[in-house]
């Protein structure tokens, strides 16, 4: 609908602009947050996965230094239900005695002081009636729930193509739970003002949180206001609005006084959510030579017993290969856990991990290379509609890859490439992601000095959006980075959608290309008002934009600022609106296709101790037009780092007696640290994406896909052994 | 009263709760929340201050421990060529980490740990980065580390 030049600035590797603010420790986090009269909360949790309190004793609690108030079940408000944004979200705390897993929050403590907040929430006795709670997904007694979203995928007749299959796989892959742990503590500053109020909130996505809290506490949307400038880390543990939030808003309304709820790092474990474990049992038809004639993925994950999620870990094979017969099928199954949620790229980092490796299998089954296997079974088209891609460098991403890593110099031997006491494997995987986008909203507003800013209500959860929306509005305004500053983590602002799902910055990118296409439009017409003005007489079409001036295409000397056209009409600023939605792909006559990659690893066995080290990493992938390449590539270096710790650190282990977390701090559960990082090379390929206007797919997820099958299969090359469950532990190497 | 010394200005604290640790301080009385909380347990590394020139972890240390030491937060950094390093480098995502990763980083260079990458993978291997800028983290030390 623009006519205005291609932008110069984009996919420029420019400098985040918030770096300033957070190397100086000028960055304001919600828990960096102080307020007069503020009073700080402590969470009681309780200790049983399943049952009834029978007992909730505050007296000591409540004549402990410092304390203002104690709320329990007995006498917490009663507030309104919780509304489903997107997907569920937990229902208010504090309302009835039952407990459903073990850490659920049953007292909130309030104080003048954090120590004396803690301390007190220690003297607080919970007695209860503790009934057989169900941790195992194999208990029978256990709630299944098939087909969770209506989604299982089947088309030829898989079972007949597997009866008749010359080559079978058949295996199960299990990975474990993992918790997302950003490294910002989850804190929430609720602070009443009469019947508004203001949360100082981590989370990814304000207008979420704005509205479930509204709705629990009965108030007009606009009568809460909530503010993440800055968030440390998500990783999908901000994408629902937690049980602390209206805890911590209930607690400020008792006491009448601002109060702060930050959780504790064991707290993170229980109260955010975590990645579900998966179980995929993959079967896979094939002729003699590697061509797949069927794939069949089924999958279980875990539920509690009061939540949902969408993890459907089978779905990666309705469009990663091309076959004439697939099944996929997912199953959820409701324990007595914490809640499940969110954790970058959910489903399809277990359902790849699957896939990946049922592939490798194959292809050692039939004596073929494992890179020629994926190549050799590429989905040109959409395997399921059989409608093009909306772009695919998925090859390219395979073969550029291969180059790169120096893939040719592979032994194909088992065990053949040695270097002292270590074994040398080389792994590959091929990612397809998923693709995700949801509406946006977006305002563009000039100002008389001809600067510019951008307003929506979104989050930059270490992702860059901060600096993107600025480099692209800068490109379509044709202004400068620095004249262009992206406004973001207010609910007031105009409604954004959540910093999930990679679909971000092609939701809010959308907006702020048609918003400025909008705005450049008012300009021309205005200047159309003004007969002295050079453009008086120049079609929107004819125009074209460069330093802050509109001009006649071609007559760069023909026109005038954005500064003097706002002058000249006694203007201070002019704004112009847009909400994106997403494109039909039976209108588009295409599938949009999410990002693709390739990992290549050299992984190094110590074939004494088991150990496993990843040596090096190199990483291709598709994200259509990249709009910063240095901030994209941190994005994928990021998703590396992850998708190293799932492969051979993380697992939230909870005792199968307690239903408790056992190993919910840093010291116990393993991420990767700066050792465990060897180089990694990124590098990006592909064209702009034909499903959005901007051309982006979001890469904020995949880089984590396709790592742990890449180590899994390159620990097969090296030792001749296929690890099949997650994480790989120094003992299963050994066995 | 203690007197704590932090970034060459000397703050008298009421330390009449003897078991706020020297973050909390920094961070509740102080209003220096540049210092960040990720674990309160030692294990994470963003709590990372220098006392009298070390790095030590501020959520492990009582601030009454302090008494008498100098300490430096990153709020005390003048436009060190680390800081410059890391924007430039892309050496974190979310930010929380990076006062604690900028913190270990000076003091690395003093303790002549930064000679090759293995030793800066190392040595800065206290300090967790879930956004996993690790790569970032190490060019930007070694960056500056060669033009120390």
């Amino acid at each position: 609908m623009t006519t205005i030049q291609q932008p110069r600035i984009l996919g420029a590797g420019v400098d985040r602009v918030d770096g300033p603010l957070k190397v100086t420790g000028q960055a304001r986090y919600p828990n960096d947050v102080n307020l007069p009269g503020m009073a700080y909360a402590a969470v009681v949790r309780s200790t049983i996965p399943s049952g009834r309190i029978t007992r909730i004793d505050t007296t000591a609690a409540g004549k402990s230094p410092g304390v203002l108030e104690v709320i329990t079940h007995e006498n917490a408000d009663h507030l309104g239900e919780a509304p489903a944004t997107f997907i569920k979200n937990p229902q208010p705390p504090l309302q009835d005695d039952v407990i459903r897993y073990y850490g659920q929050y049953v007292a909130v403590v309030v104080a003048d002081t954090q120590q004396n907040a803690t301390a007190a929430a220690g003297l607080i006795e919970v007695d209860y009636d503790r009934h057989e709670a169900i941790l195992d997904p194999h208990d029978p007694r256990a709630e299944r729930i098939k087909d969770p979203w209506g989604e299982d995928t089947a088309w030829g007749d898989v079972r007949t193509a597997l009866k008749r299959a010359p080559v079978m796989i058949d295996q199960t892959y299990t990975t474990s739970e993992n918790t997302n742990n950003p490294l910002g503590l989850f804190t929430t500053l609720a602070s009443w003002d009469g019947d508004t109020l203001t949360l100082h909130d981590s989370n990814q996505w304000p207008n979420m949180i704005q509205q479930v809290v509204a709705a629990m506490f009965g108030l007009p949307r606009d009568a809460v206001r909530v503010l993440t400038p800055f968030v440390g880390g998500g990783f999908g543990a901000g994408l629902r609005c937690w049980s602390h939030i209206p805890l911590a808003v209930m607690a400020a309304r008792h006491v009448g006084r601002p109060v702060k709820l930050e959780l504790t790092r064991p707290e993170m474990f229980t109260g955010l959510g975590h990645r579900t474990s998966s179980i995929n049992w993959i079967r896979l038809g094939a002729t003699r030579d590697g061509r797949l004639t069927a794939i069949e993925h089924e999958s279980l994950t875990t539920l509690p017993l009061d939540g949902d999620e969408y993890e459907p870990c089978s779905s990666v094979s309705t469009w990663s290969y091309a076959s004439p017969n697939v099944t996929a099928r997912d199953q959820q199954v409701r324990l007595n856990i914490p809640w499940t949620n969110f954790m970058r790229a959910p489903g399809d980092a277990q359902g790849n991990f699957a896939l990946e490796s049922a592939i490798d299998e194959l292809a050692w089954e039939v004596g073929l290379d494992p890179l020629e296997i994926r190549l050799l079974n590429y989905a040109e088209v959409d395997p399921k509609t059989g409608r093009p891609w909306s772009s695919n460098a998925l090859r390219q991403c395979l073969e550029v890859g291969a180059q790169r890593f120096g893939w040719s110099n592979r032994n194909p031997e088992i065990g053949s490439m040695r270097d002292g006491h270590e074994l040398v494997g080389y792994g590959v995987a091929g990612v397809s992601f998923f693709w995700y986008q949801q509406p946006c909203s977006a305002t563009v507003i000039v100002r008389g000095d001809g600067s510019a800013y951008i307003r929506s209500a979104v989050t930059d959860i270490g992702t860059g959006t901060y600096t993107i929306m600025a480099q692209l509005a800068a490109g379509l305004l044709g202004l400068e980075v620095d004249q262009v500053e992206m406004q973001l983590g207010d609910s007031s602002m105009p409604v954004g959608t959540a910093a999930g799902g990679s679909g971000l910055t092609a939701a809010l990118g959308s907006a702020v290309h048609d918003a400025c296409g909008r705005l450049i439009k008012k300009f021309v017409e205005l200047a159309g008002t003004d007969p002295f003005s050079p453009l008086a007489d120049v079609p929107f079409g004819d125009v074209e934009v460069s330093e802050g001036r509109l001009f006649r295409k071609g007559e760069p000397t023909r026109g005038e600022s954005l500064a003097r056209i706002l002058a000249v009409h006694g203007l201070t600023e002019l704004s112009a609106e847009s909400t994106s939605t997403p494109n039909s792909a039976d209108q588009m006559g295409m599938t949009p296709a999410g990002a693709r990659g390739a990992r290549f690893v050299e992984v190094r066995v110590d074939e004494d101790l088991g150990r496993v080290r990843v040596a090096r990493i190199v990483t291709v992938n598709d994200g259509g037009r990249i709009l910063n390449e240095k901030l994209a590539r941190s994005q994928i270096l990021g998703g590396t780092v992850g998708g190293v710790g799932m492969a051979l650190f993380e697992d939230t282990v909870t005792d199968k007696d307690t239903g408790r977390i056992a190993n919910a701090t840093f010291g116990d559960y393993l991420i990767p640290v700066n050792a465990d990082i060897p180089d990694v090379h990124v590098e990006f390929v592909g064209e702009p994406d034909a499903f959005n206007p901007i051309g982006v797919k979001g890469v904020g997820e995949i880089g984590l896909v396709g790592v742990a099958a890449a180590i899994a299969n390159g620990i097969f090359h090296a030792t001749g052994k296929r690890m099949r469950s997650l994480p790989i532990t120094m003992d299963a190497v050994m066995d | 009263m203690t007197t704590l010394t932090v970034n060459g200005t000397e703050y008298p604290l009421d330390l009449a709760d003897p078991r706020v640790t020297l973050l909390d301080a920094l961070r509740d009385r102080l209003d220096l929340t540049g210092t960040k909380k990720g674990c309160d347990q030692g294990a994470c590394g963003a709590c990372t201050v220098l006392c009298d020139g070390r790095r030590i972890l501020s959520c492990l240390t009582l601030a009454a421990q302090c008494d008498g030491r100098e300490i430096t937060t990153i709020e005390g950094l003048e436009s060190h060529p680390m800081q410059d390093a890391f924007v430039r480098h892309d050496a974190f995502q979310c930010g929380y980490c990076t006062s604690g990763q900028i913190m270990s980083a000076v003091a690395l260079l003093g303790e002549n740990r930064a000679g090759t990458d293995a030793d800066i993978r190392e040595y800065m291997s206290g300090n967790l980065c879930r956004c996993g800028a690790y790569s970032n983290i190490v060019a930007a030390v070694r960056e500056v580390a060669r033009h120390a």
